[in-house]
């Protein structure tokens, strides 16, 4: 597949230069974080003991609903996305649970801006959207091992996202359960409330992608309840 | 080349008879690169990042593709191909030349994961380590194993670690039967993204062929017998990544040790700044490189990569410029 020599010089110079303006004139779109289970195997027999598999299946808010359903996820969490790991595209991916070919939950994680780069928290979610486990996989600060203790997990259990509409994530004020979540590592203050948000941010996705769409719906379109 | 073609336009086939629905059981990424760089060895403008018939870094366009199969009950398989059609510039000679990375097939097969394909050879920090489209080199990347290898391994993950052995071709990119073969086995202790921290130990038997990118060097194999050990250590905003192996290599007794530290700049890895000494011995030559790399993500789609390598024997200074864009589809 070589070229001939030197007609082609102008041509390739030309091409090269394109190859760098392509990607220049591109630096205003957004791209994509996602957020996998690094051992779905282990992990998920972890946080749904019951289970005997799962299916994996990616959506972006871009593919759901554009920038309306983007305007609503930060209506519903109460800021606005922004950074790398919340931007339109964003491949989320989400795991269904099954025991046998029934489905019994659904894990979903995000990543989610800490103290020194990305956190990733994943919820375990019954059938209702109800917090089974809290989990959070990746976080690099020196106080990791206490936000990933179990003792820091089991205060989010049976949470629901109405009881995280009355956590405001930018002024970290909450009523309610939310504010009676301890944070074990006072230092890490940034990464608690990082959690905190991240929680909510994956439940309002969770909400959107999975359990509106589950809902019943009347023949005027509107939710059954 | 015509058969390479088809095999990287093949996930495009894939992704049109995809289910286009709201939730997908694929990803699909587009992928393109420009770079450029000055070597003070060769007194010129370069258009790669190592050699022009090295697999690294080169201008181009490409995709990543990775889908999964489910069957009732849960997932069964995934296939994942990752290609690019590259641009290489050799003094006055261009050439397009399509590239093949992940090419496989993985299956789970009860205890473990099972792949079948082009994929990561279980040895060292290359195991794991994803540096197809990075500036700095692995031990791997400068011609120490393989990045990707033709064949087959085992995966799996337990509670404290991880497990994966293969037997592949030891031909890199391109496939060859010339009684070559290597198997390798690498044993971790740590979950990196759960403890911050993995220890991995390495063993490889097999009779190489010495590739450099498509190219095949010598097409008569040689002995290899490696062991090596592979830590990569997070903490904070710092990164330490460590790689030693020593043994025989191609037929010559070899040792080589790879360092990187890394610091994170700015939040969500905005600004990151890498330091990197290598030193081998290979046979009865030495050599060693310092390299610096700063990467900006000045978008959520493109990076900004500088470098600048010293190599000690060709006494070569080498700064590059390179562009990622990475966006999926």
């Amino acid at each position: 597949m070589a070229l001939p020599k030197g007609r082609i010089d102008v041509r390739m110079k030309t091409s090269l230069l394109a190859l760098f303006l392509v990607a220049a004139t591109h630096s205003v779109c957004w791209s994509a974080v996602g957020c996998d289970l690094n051992d779905p195997d282990r992990d998920v027999v972890r946080l749904f003991p019951a289970s005997t598999g799962y299916k994996t299946s990616y959506v972006s808010i871009a593919k759901k609903g554009g920038e309306g359903l983007l305007l609503k996820v930060e209506k519903r969490l109460g800021d606005k996305f922004r950074g790398i790991y919340e931007t339109i595209d964003v491949p989320y991916t989400i795991y269904e649970i099954y025991t046998g070919n029934k489905k019994i939950g659904y894990i979903h994680g995000v990543n989610q801006k800490g103290q020194f780069g990305g956190i990733q928290v994943f919820l375990a979610l019954d059938l209702h959207g109800r917090i089974q486990s809290f989990y959070i996989q990746k976080m690099t600060s020196r106080h990791a091992g206490k936000l990933r203790d179990a003792k820091f997990g089991n205060q989010f259990a049976g949470l629901t996202l109405k009881d995280f509409d009355l956590y405001d994530v930018v002024t970290g004020n909450a009523t309610g359960k939310v504010a009676a979540i301890r944070n074990p590592v006072p230092e890490a203050d940034i990464d608690f409330r990082a959690a905190l948000r991240a929680t909510k941010k994956n439940l309002v996705l969770m909400d959107e992608f999975v359990f509106s769409e589950n809902q019943p719906v009347s023949k005027e379109g509107e939710m059954l309840k | 080349m015509r058969s390479m073609s088809k095999i990287l336009l093949s996930p495009l086939f894939l992704l049109l008879l995809s289910d286009a629905g709201i939730a997908s059981d694929y990803l699909f990424y587009f992928e393109g690169q420009g770079i450029v760089g000055y070597s003070s060895a060769q007194k010129k403008p370069i258009y790669y990042s190592m050699d022009p018939h090295a697999e690294m870094q080169k201008p181009s366009i490409g995709f990543d593709y990775i889908g999964r199969f489910s069957g009732e009950t849960g997932d069964v398989a995934s296939l994942a191909v990752q290609g690019r059609f590259a641009l290489t510039v050799d003094d006055d000679n261009y050439k397009f030349e399509p590239q093949l990375y992940n090419a496989y097939l993985k299956v789970k097969a009860g205890w473990p994961y099972v792949w079948i394909g082009h994929n990561r050879p279980a040895f060292g920090l290359s195991a794991y380590l994803d540096s197809h489209g990075l500036l700095l080199r692995t031990l791997a990347m400068q011609g120490f194993g393989y990045d990707r290898d033709w064949g087959a391994g085992i995966t799996r993950d337990f509670s404290w670690g991880d497990f994966a052995a293969s037997f592949t071709t030891a031909s890199g990119m391109p496939i060859y039967f010339k009684g070559n073969y290597m198997a390798a086995s690498r044993v971790a202790y740590g979950v990196l993204n759960r403890d911050n921290m993995n220890l991995g130990f390495s063993l490889a038997y097999g009779r190489n062929l010495e590739t450099m990118g498509y190219e095949l060097i010598d097409d008569d194999p040689r002995e290899m017998m490696l062991a090596g050990t592979d830590l990569t250590l997070l903490r904070d905003n710092f990164e330490h990544r460590i790689d030693l192996l020593a043994g025989e290599w191609l037929g010559e007794e070899t040792y080589a040790f790879f360092y990187r530290f890394g610091i994170d700049l700015l939040q969500e890895g905005r600004l990151k700044a890498e330091a990197q000494p290598v030193y081998w011995k290979f046979g009865g030559t030495e050599n060693y490189q310092i390299s610096l790399c700063f990467s900006s993500q000045v978008s959520l789609s493109l990076t900004v990569r500088l470098s600048y390598t010293y190599d000690h024997a060709p006494d070569d200074s080498r700064v590059l410029l390179q562009l990622y864009y990475y966006r999926p589809i």
